[in-house]
């Protein structure tokens, strides 16, 4: 347990896929970091090892506002691992302003208020006590 | 690519489908062989050519294809892992005619062979621990249910097209020997509706189940099928795939299939079109998938599938009939040997052995496949195959 009432979930092992320790050290400091392609100028997300632009890695880590709006939706209502009281968890694809999607929970969300097109700003959840993830709430 | 018709597909096997049967991808693929030589009457040396599927309840093992020799005493001249998913039977077909026309080998084996309600032994890895699963997106209900709010988004969703779709299928595998005997019950309307939500605004009754089970099929030239005297005989006409469709695209619209790509092609080889289709044998994880792909094959306009769904007689006896063995929905999900599912109960309504769920004048199928489920867009592989008698 988290030393709430909550139950920790997995942290997962940074870095195992690419190097994405710029992602975490951004949640460290309050920020949402994703790669962004230095030759089409464009963000992507999750990390990959190229650009997914160019084939390339002309890759650098960039700060996004955390505004955007919901693009698709769903309520997860069956248990897996992690989701151990967190049933019914919202759930969205944030279409981001810079151009890029992300899955994350929409939190403190009624499921009948999560719809696509709603505004929504950046948010932090806990995974345990010492591990915090980039989620979203109604802007 | 012209049109040829120089290899046929001459047998078919099958075993049921159950639930944590206990048994193993190895010897349901055992059953399925004997199966084969059985009603083809070969000597298993005749089979020099094997294509497997890589199943969920072998995900860790990378031996996988060549063990599988080991256990049913085959020595192939060319051996194929199919790792494509739901994909992997169909394109094993593709891929088996290429290497029969290259001269690699004569006889080629394709089969499907899983047992995941017995054994889970995948492990999908990747970016997934760090970017998918912290919230909550942890297997295809989550991203169907994102994928179907989409789509409601931009088209409306009619919730009696996916019931009649579930109920249609459901009467189909009534009539199935080889369907879970659990779902081997009427299904009727108002249970549907009032199935369960398991992912907004996914239903339960959407949804297919893991089973245990396994399928084959036999590919040879022509010439050779006649040497052997398999006097039945399908000739796949037509076939192409796609993974990662507009994959550079973080802002692809998803309700957007890859199939949108690959009908034009398929239909231009075999120099049909949608409306030449006599049976519709879709690969149907979720009920929504089959609305998708008849838009994006081109039965119908894009959004207009519910409404298509509603006008179409989709029972065997039908003018589209969909999935005439009950489908991956209402006959179980063999793991991912459910591509073979499909493709199996098209060659069996195309030889006339289906029974009682029999369709009159099977002269052609479309079948396809669905391999995969990415992060937040539409799924990855996208495989069709046109059958003609």
């Amino acid at each position: 347990m988290a030393g709430n009432d909550k139950p920790s979930r997995p942290v997962p092992r940074i870095g195992s896929y690419v190097d994405s320790r710029p992602f975490w050290e951004g949640i460290a400091q309050g920020k949402l970091v994703l790669q962004y392609c230095t030759e089409s100028k464009r963000f992507q997300h999750y990390p990959r090892p190229v650009s997914i632009y160019t084939g390339r890695r002309t890759l650098e880590w960039r700060e996004v506002s955390g505004n955007g709006t919901i693009y698709a939706c769903t309520v997860v209502r069956i248990p897996g691992p992690g989701l151990d009281g967190r049933l019914p968890l919202p759930v969205a694809t944030v279409e981001l302003d810079e151009g890029v999607r992300i899955i994350a929970n929409i939190l403190d969300c009624k499921p009948e208020d999560l719809k696509v097109g709603r505004r929504v700003k950046l948010a932090w959840d806990q995974l345990s006590a010492e591990q915090r993830y980039p989620a979203f709430v109604l802007a | 690519m012209k049109k040829k018709r120089d290899i046929v597909i001459a047998g078919y096997a099958e075993t049921k489908i159950d639930y944590k049967t206990g048994r193993s991808a190895y010897d349901l693929a055992g059953e399925v062989l004997e199966q084969m030589l059985v009603r083809t009457k070969l000597d298993k040396s005749a089979i020099d050519g094997l294509s497997v599927t890589l199943p969920l309840s072998e995900g860790s093992n990378p031996f996988f294809a060549a063990y599988v020799c080991e256990a049913l005493g085959l020595t192939p001249s060319w051996l194929n892992l199919g790792a494509l998913g739901g994909c992997s039977a169909t394109s094993g077909v593709a891929r088996a005619m290429a290497a029969i026309r290259d001269g690699m080998c004569e006889t080629v084996l394709v089969l499907s062979a899983d047992a995941p309600s017995s054994d889970w032994r995948s492990n999908y890895g990747a970016y997934r621990p760090e970017f998918q699963d912290p919230p909550g997106v942890q297997g295809p209900p989550a991203t169907f249910g994102l994928l179907m709010s989409r789509y409601i988004h931009q088209y409306g969703l009619k919730p009696e097209a996916l019931g009649k779709i579930a109920i249609t299928q459901r009467e189909h595998a009534l009539l199935n020997d080889n369907a879970y005997p659990k779902f081997r019950k009427p299904l009727t309307m108002e249970e549907y509706l009032s199935s369960r939500i398991i992912a907004d605004p996914l239903r339960l009754l959407d949804s297919v189940m893991f089973c245990d089970g396994a399928n084959a099929v036999l590919v040879t030239t022509e010439k050779k099928a006649e040497r052997l005297g398999l006097d039945k005989v399908v000739y796949p006409t037509a076939y192409a795939e796609i993974t990662n469709y507009k994959g550079d695209d973080p802002l692809a619209d998803i309700t957007e299939s890859g199939f949108a790509k690959i009908g034009p092609r398929v239909f231009e080889q075999a120099g049909l079109k949608p409306s030449d289709i006599r049976m519709f044998h879709p690969y149907d994880d979720f009920t929504i998938a089959v609305v998708m792909q008849l838009e994006d094959l081109g039965f119908c306009e894009k959004g207009k599938g519910c409404d298509f769904v509603l006008q179409t007689d989709l029972s065997y006896k039908g003018t589209l009939p969909l999935n005439t063995g009950g489908g991956q929905i209402s006959a179980g999900q063999p793991g991912l040997a459910s591509g073979g599912l499909n493709l199996v109960e098209a060659v069996r309504q195309m030889f006339g052995e289906a029974g009682a769920r029999q369709v009159s004048d099977p002269r052609n199928a479309l079948v396809t496949g669905i391999g995969v489920i990415p992060y937040g867009r539409n799924w990855s592989t996208s495989c069709a195959m046109i059958l003609e008698a």
